[in-house]
């Protein structure tokens, strides 16, 4: 470990690190624009000078470009040093506006920032300036290019970090333009990212546009809700109203960058149609009524029935600490009916990655890192976007992707698919474990050879599995697998996706608990008469909605707390307000098991922008703030069990009840979050789970599969997502197609026992034979298709067929 | 006009191009046979180091030492690049050779691969020379039809195939990384160094690169052996010949191929037949658009790299630039420095912007509204330009700038103290 | 697509392309054929390299606005490329510059209005022995004077066939 001295300071830093860095670990921070942690150094704005005055270089040097290095003496203050950042400085803000004002970079702008350290103030250059056009980039992101700087930041976010291809550097000299070949919308699902990455106004947020300058947002350190990997970022409101979201740090997690849903699906918690007042039977009421009334409900069907005439249905997208107050309330009553994800494959997975990941979880750190991957039943970018980013960086550093699955896994980067129907994964996960290969086709029973020859070979693989097509018992084989081929030396790792941020915990609490099913059941038969929904609806949440609706109008109470306007909340009989994410602190358990701490932002109340009419301010006083209900769901779960709990507490309660949380009560905010322990035994092997798939015979086996902005729950309540979302579709193979004498692009009728519904016809030339797919699209008539509930049968013909 | 040996220029003749016969009956592809049957690759090497060649790109590097630290052991993929892009102002003596005698460009690589265990090569030529590049690809065709280019070269177990790459413009491409990506089909920006593309160039497999010159040389070392060609040199330190690409204000302003070595007056006044309409010499761009100018009290200086270096200037392409008594010296930098801003690759700051800054800076002077402040500025300038870059362009177009204001500071306080050009009629 | 590529030529480039292990390599080789045919690359010159390379429009257009001899706007039958160059500048070139402006009545950069000329800039064109110098498509013609021009301009004018 080399010890270098920078103004009169020693520093001792890891082989490697280069010396802005280094400067930074003693708080010496040079103005820089083209070095990015993620990004790398790459010599371009030649802004981070210092004087290398002993060591291996001498001279006037960019800091980002040298390795550090004993014996190195370094300053930073001296004049010449000085002088260059100054006429660095000075050059880039050759041209540039003088509109700091009107910028929306205004405030948060590191150019500002690195002009006033430079020392750079008065405009010497009286030569004539350059100007650019700008482009029409979408409904994301606002364009502004005479505020560039060159700083090539945005491509090499854009292009190499993300693998988009559709954004790059034009032109040469002083005239390089960043832009794209013709106007549109920036097709990569990780374009916000050049907002975060670039240092001025040239890239901003335009859905954030002209409504708040950097001093005036509230922001918070948060988790993003919108999948499992539990992404840090940055949500910002005002005006009582989520106004954007960037992208945190979490070296462990996301990195540095997040996806387009996670940015632009903040909008979930803005939905006009949002509850925000306690509800019973119908009509608005004050809280300590709303309260009251469920207390009362509860406790008299406990007298008349007993308590298991109570179920509670926890949820993946609610905090570890309100989940477990759930859990305690049940308990306090005496019921045993809690489940915690209406969707029961989902609910198993998650189970058994809890219980027996253990220390082999992968974060998406170790697959950064890792030298072979291996991803078996997942489509990252549409159920885990930072995942395919993830495995972009390995496949970047020259590691080889292999992919089995029926679906046409998109990737930001080069993969080997194999294509198999949803039955064969079950004999592959066999054969992977050391099983019979010979049950597989001799194409493929080659091909798999060479997988597990070049697992077998690499020093850190990494298998990735999700519960969607493995379902509980796949995933349970795939740990398995990663056991066998793990060795004392040779660790093989493995990532579960999940479904929701808080699956894991979820998982972790409900044990050896019921699940939904039996709860349904129970309801059906009528032996359950109140079902307590926590932040979940099991309407659109289970895996069969039909038969839940049907369940849940047997009930004599739906008890539901809620931020969102679902069909739960919308039935209830009595509705409690929650706050959503960033509206408040807890916890989050992401995929690999590690709590990851978001903190509150913002107040809930109703928009100014709706509560005004679009007045500003508003003409009437109240003495409380329009929409402020809402109250963290732990604290009203806390207040219905008559404890008064403050979050420290409830996480006390938890590290107690819960060893595996240990640490819990001492995270911090904005850091990289803590793995659970792996120290309660695994839970005895579960129930034999059966696939979610059996051999389908005849018609076609239609599988449902998520999509990036159409499918989750969240998504689909934000509005600005609009335009990612596809027009109903269903993927066919070539051969299928051919068949049925279909061809792509044509409009086509799919009939399955959900009933009959137009979609466009997609024919994708490898699918397997007898396999369609359809992503889940809330709010279309794909919205009952549940993905990881198995397959539907279902038939397709032309819109022609249908009528004759 | 004293003559001495030519060697690059034996089969210069006005107006034709030699192809393979004619190279053949001057001695051609002996080379190539002598290394292929008479000598291992780390001979040739070997007599490549003994001869002194030094790069004739126009940064002076020797070969032999470049070569060494190729991994011609190592097998694998590996390429061969020839530096064709020629477009520093002034210099045209690729294009010389390309015109008269294709051949030689072809068997120096040829012999240049087998030292280096090759297997594959490619000439990288620039856009305006469209003539070039049709004879090279005769060239490389009649070397294939004869058996000396391809499978099993004159039978032996070595093998090389020879690509041709026509570029779309932009010097830059001549240096020696952005050419790499250049030829990859990306952006020609330079790469950063190390690693140096004898450990990674093309698609990150060891590459070396050599100018047009440099590999016409080859065959004739091997040829002739490394003896004879230090002792075609003028200087004891110097070796070869050295084509001189005259030009600027001369009465013939030709390329001559001279030993390497002989004063800038000579080469002025013998070859170049003086300065134009009976003028005065005031100065010179000894090596190129991106070397400092030499005056008068220079005219002695033998132009060889370690003379010129020492004189404050340096040999670069050892093209010859010349400038008589009536030229505004503030006029032709800002000439060179335009041509350097706009041939910047965009990459970083101080060439991008720093070399448009110092354009407006000398137009400003030149039109006679400049301030005494403008010479300390444009001194401040250079400084924080110079050295300061991601790669050697921007240092260039500093070379002439610094010496400027070193040598001709008078003119510029001229300039700014009567309000105008004082050399402009 | 036959007015951006000759069929044959497409055919060729299209094969070779399957065949390249980087296909990307063959950028400007593609660019230049379609230039050659074309006289210009227009947006779906750009859009056709991208099909017959397998990479998109912009990968494409990244490098083709990185060269100057590569045009991505239209030009006349006739690019004159007049070397700005030091030795050319120190012969004249200036005035010789401004002499074809006047001549073909347009500034550089633009065309004239018959469509014959187009009038650019280049930098040094390795003729320097012969300067000053310019280059017309990719003939070369030193040794200018204002006499020359108009002889040259006449045989080009004829040869284009205007
Ligand atoms: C801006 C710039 C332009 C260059 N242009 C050329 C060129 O046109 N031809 C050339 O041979 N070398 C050129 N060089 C030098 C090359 O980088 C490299 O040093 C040379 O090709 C090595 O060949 P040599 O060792 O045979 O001289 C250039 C360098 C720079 C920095
Ligand atoms: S980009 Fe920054 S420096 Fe430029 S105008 Fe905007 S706020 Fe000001
Ligand atoms: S657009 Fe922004 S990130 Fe991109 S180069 Fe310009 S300043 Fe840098
Ligand atoms: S000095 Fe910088 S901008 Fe200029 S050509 Fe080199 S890398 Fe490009
Ligand atoms: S930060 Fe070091 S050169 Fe840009
Ligand atoms: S300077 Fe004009 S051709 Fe060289």
């Amino acid at each position: 470990m080399p010890i270098l001295t920078i103004d009169n300071q020693q520093i001792e830093v890891l082989k490697g690190t280069n010396v802005l860095e280094a400067a930074k670990g003693l708080g010496i921070v040079i103005p820089h624009f083209c070095y990015h942690e993620a990004l790398g150094a790459v010599g371009a704005c030649r802004l981070c000078a210092m004087n290398f005055v002993e060591g291996p270089v001498k001279g006037i040097q960019m800091a980002c470009m040298i390795e550090a290095k004993d014996e190195m003496v370094i300053t930073t203050t001296d004049q010449a040093s000085q002088e260059m950042r100054a006429r660095v400085i000075e050059w880039l803000m050759m041209y540039h506006p003088h509109d700091c004002p009107v910028c929306d970079e205004g405030g948060e702008c590191q150019l500002q920032d690195m002009t006033i350290a430079g020392g750079h103030d008065i405009r010497r250059y009286g030569g004539k300036k350059r100007t650019y056009s700008n482009q029409d980039l979408g409904p994301f992101i606002c364009h502004e290019m005479n505020r560039c700087i060159q700083c090539y930041r945005c491509v090499r976010t854009y292009q190499d970090y993300c693998g988009g291809t559709d954004f790059g550097v034009l032109g040469t000299n002083q005239r390089v333009y960043f832009g794209r070949f013709r106007d549109g919308r920036l097709e990569s699902p990780f374009s916000g990212n050049i907002v975060d990455a670039c240092p001025t106004g040239v890239f901003t947020d335009r859905t954030f546009r002209y409504r708040t300058r950097y001093w005036d947002i509230e922001e918070a350190p948060s988790v993003c809700p919108h999948c499992s990997l539990g992404c840090a970022v940055i949500p910002g409101g005002r005006f009582r109203e989520l106004q954007r979201v960037r992208g945190g740090v979490n070296k462990q997690t996301n990195g540095f960058f997040i996806c387009d849903r996670a940015r632009f699906g903040g909008g979930y918690g803005n939905h006009p149609e949002r509850p925000r007042v306690p509800r019973v039977d119908g009509a608005q009421t004050t809280w300590p009524e709303a309260l009251r009334a469920l207390r009362k409900r509860i406790t008299d069907l406990v007298a008349r029935h007993g308590p298991g005439a109570v179920a509670f249905l926890g949820s993946p997208r609610a905090s570890l600490e309100a989940n477990y107050l759930l859990d305690s309330w049940a308990a306090s009553l005496g019921s045993r009916r809690i489940a915690f994800d209406s969707h029961w494959q989902h609910d198993r997975s998650a189970r058994v990655a809890a219980g027996k990941l253990g220390p082999r979880a992968a974060s998406l750190e170790d697959i950064r890192c890792s030298d072979f991957i291996l991803m078996i039943g997942v489509d990252p970018l549409n159920e885990a976007p930072m995942l395919a980013l993830a495995v972009r960086q390995a496949v970047r550093r020259g590691v080889r992707l292999a992919v089995i699955d029926p679906r046409p896994v998109t990737l930001p980067c080069a993969a080997a698919h194999l294509p198999l129907a949803p039955e064969a994964l079950p004999d592959v996960l066999e054969a992977l474990a050391g099983g019979d290969i010979r049950r597989l086709g001799r194409r493929e029973a080659v091909l798999l050879e060479g997988i597990l020859e070049q697992l077998r070979a690499a020093e850190r693989p990494v298998l990735i599995g999700g519960p969607d097509l493995l379902g509980a018992a796949g995933i349970e084989r795939l740990l398995d697998t990663a056991r066998l081929l793990a060795s004392e030396h040779r660790p093989c790792k493995v990532m579960t996706v999940l479904a929701g941020p808080n699956s894991f915990g979820c998982g972790v609490l409900a044990r050896q608990g019921p699940d939904f099913e039996a709860i349904l059941n129970g309801m059906l038969a009528g032996e359950i008469k109140a079902l307590v929904c926590l932040e979940s609806d099991p309407m659109t949440g289970s895996s069969d909605p039909a038969r839940t609706g049907m369940a849940l109008g047997k009930l004599e109470l739906l008890a539901a707390l809620d931020y969102l306007p679902t069909a739960a909340a919308h039935h209830a009989h009595l509705f409690l307000p929650t706050t959503a994410v960033p509206e408040s602190a807890g916890v989050y358990v992401n995929n690999e098991g590690r709590m990851l701490l978001f903190s509150s932002a913002m107040d809930p109340g109703t928009p100014i922008s709706v509560s005004g009419g679009g007045d500003h301010p508003p003409r009437t006083f109240l003495p409380a703030t329009p929409g402020s209900e809402p109250r963290p769901a732990w604290a009203t779960l806390g207040h219905l069990q008559g404890r008064r709990l403050s979050l420290r507490d409830i996480r006390q309660a938890i590290e107690m009840e819960h060893p595996n949380f240990a640490g819990l009560s001492s995270l911090t905010t904005g850091g990289e979050g803590k793995r659970i322990a792996d120290i309660s035994p695994p839970p005895e092997t579960a129930p034999e789970i059966p696939f979610p798939h059996s051999e389908g015979e005849g018609t076609l086996r239609l599988y449902a599969m998520e999509d990036f902005a159409g499918s989750g729950e969240l998504a689909g309540y934000a509005s600005a997502l609009a335009p990612l979302r596809p027009t109903p579709f269903v993927m066919l193979g070539a051969l299928d197609a051919k068949q049925r004498s279909l061809s792509d692009g044509q409009q086509v009728r799919l009939r399955s026992e959900l009933g009959g519904v137009g979609v466009a016809l997609r024919v994708v030339p490898d699918l397997p034979a007898g396999i369609a797919l359809v992503p889940r699209l809330r709010g279309t008539a794909l919205e009952s298709y549940v993905p990881g509930r198995g397959h539907y049968d279902c038939q397709i013909l032309s819109e022609d067929e249908e009528k004759t | 006009m004293k003559q001495h040996e030519q060697v690059l220029f034996k089969n210069r003749s006005p107006g034709e191009t030699a192809f393979l016969e004619t190279y053949r009956k001057s001695g051609g592809y002996q080379g190539l046979e002598k290394a292929l049957t008479k000598m291992s690759p780390e001979q040739v090497r070997e007599e490549v180091k003994k001869s002194g060649l030094r790069g004739r790109g126009g940064a002076g590097f020797a070969t032999g030492m470049k070569w060494s630290f190729f991994p011609a052991d190592k097998p694998g993929e590996k390429y061969l690049v020839c530096n064709g892009d020629e477009m520093e102002p002034g210099t045209y003596k690729d294009r010389e050779i390309l015109m008269a005698d294709p051949h030689q460009l072809v068997e120096g690589m040829i012999i240049s691969a087998y030292a280096l265990q090759i297997p594959v090569g490619v000439i990288f030529i620039r856009y305006a020379y469209e003539q070039c590049s049709r004879n090279l690809e005769r060239a490389i065709a009649e070397a294939m039809e004869a058996g000396l280019l391809g499978k099993n070269i004159l039978k032996s177990d070595f093998s090389f195939e020879l690509h041709l790459h026509r570029s779309a413009g932009r010097y830059i491409c001549g240096e020696e990384t952005a050419l790499l990506n250049s030829l990859e089909g990306v952006r020609a920006n330079p790469r950063s160094k190390p690693p140096f593309p004898a450990q990674k160039g093309i698609f990150g497999k060891p590459t070396n690169v050599n100018n047009v010159e440099t590999f016409a040389n080859v065959q004739h070392i091997i040829a002739h052996g490394s003896a004879w060609f230090k002792n075609l040199a003028f200087t004891e330190s110097g070796s070869g010949t050295k084509l001189y690409c005259l030009s600027g204000h001369l009465e013939r302003p030709e390329c001559f191929e001279l030993p390497i070595g002989i004063s800038l007056g000579a080469v002025i006044e013998e070859y170049g037949g003086g300065v134009w309409r009976g003028r005065r010499f005031k100065a010179a761009l000894p090596g190129g658009a991106s070397t400092p100018y030499l005056t008068a009290e220079h005219l002695g200086v033998g132009l060889d790299f370690d003379p010129i270096e020492k004189a404050g200037s340096r040999l670069g392409t050892g093209a010859v630039t010349v400038f008589d008594e009536t030229t505004c010296m503030v006029a032709a930098t800002l000439n060179l420095n335009r041509f350097f801003a706009r041939e910047s690759c965009g990459w970083c700051t101080p060439c991008r912007d720093g070399l448009p800054f110092i354009n407006w800076l000398l137009e400003k002077i030149e039109n006679g509204q400049g301030e005494m402040g403008d010479i300390d500025m444009l001194r401040e300038q250079i400084r924080n330009i110079n050295g300061r870059t991601f790669c050697a362009l921007a240092m260039g177009a500093m070379g002439p700038m610094q010496s400027l204001v070193d040598l001709f500071e008078e003119e510029i306080i001229d300039h700014i103290k009567k309000r105008c050009c004082p050399l402009k009629t | 697509m036959t007015d951006l590529l000759p069929q044959n030529i497409h055919d060729a480039l299209a094969a070779k392309a399957i065949e390249h292990l980087h296909p990307r390599e063959m950028i400007i080789e593609v660019l230049r054929a379609i230039q050659d045919h074309r006289g210009w690359v227009p947006d779906e010159g750009v859009e056709l390299a991208g099909q017959i390379l397998g990479l998109t429009p912009l990968q494409i257009e990244e490098i083709a606005t990185f060269y100057d001899k590569i045009y991505r706007q239209p030009v006349g039958k006739r690019v004159i490329h007049v070397c700005d160059s030091i030795a050319c500048w120190s012969r004249g070139a200036e005035n010789l510059y401004l002499y074809l402006q006047e001549t073909l009545g347009i500034s550089p950069g633009e065309t004239t209005q018959d469509g014959t000329f187009t009038l650019l800039p280049t930098c040094c064109l390795g003729l320097c022995g012969e300067a000053p110098a310019m280059m017309i498509g990719l003939k070369a013609y030193g040794r200018l004077t204002r006499e020359r021009i108009d002889e040259i301009l006449a045989t080009e004018r004829a040869e284009a066939g205007a």
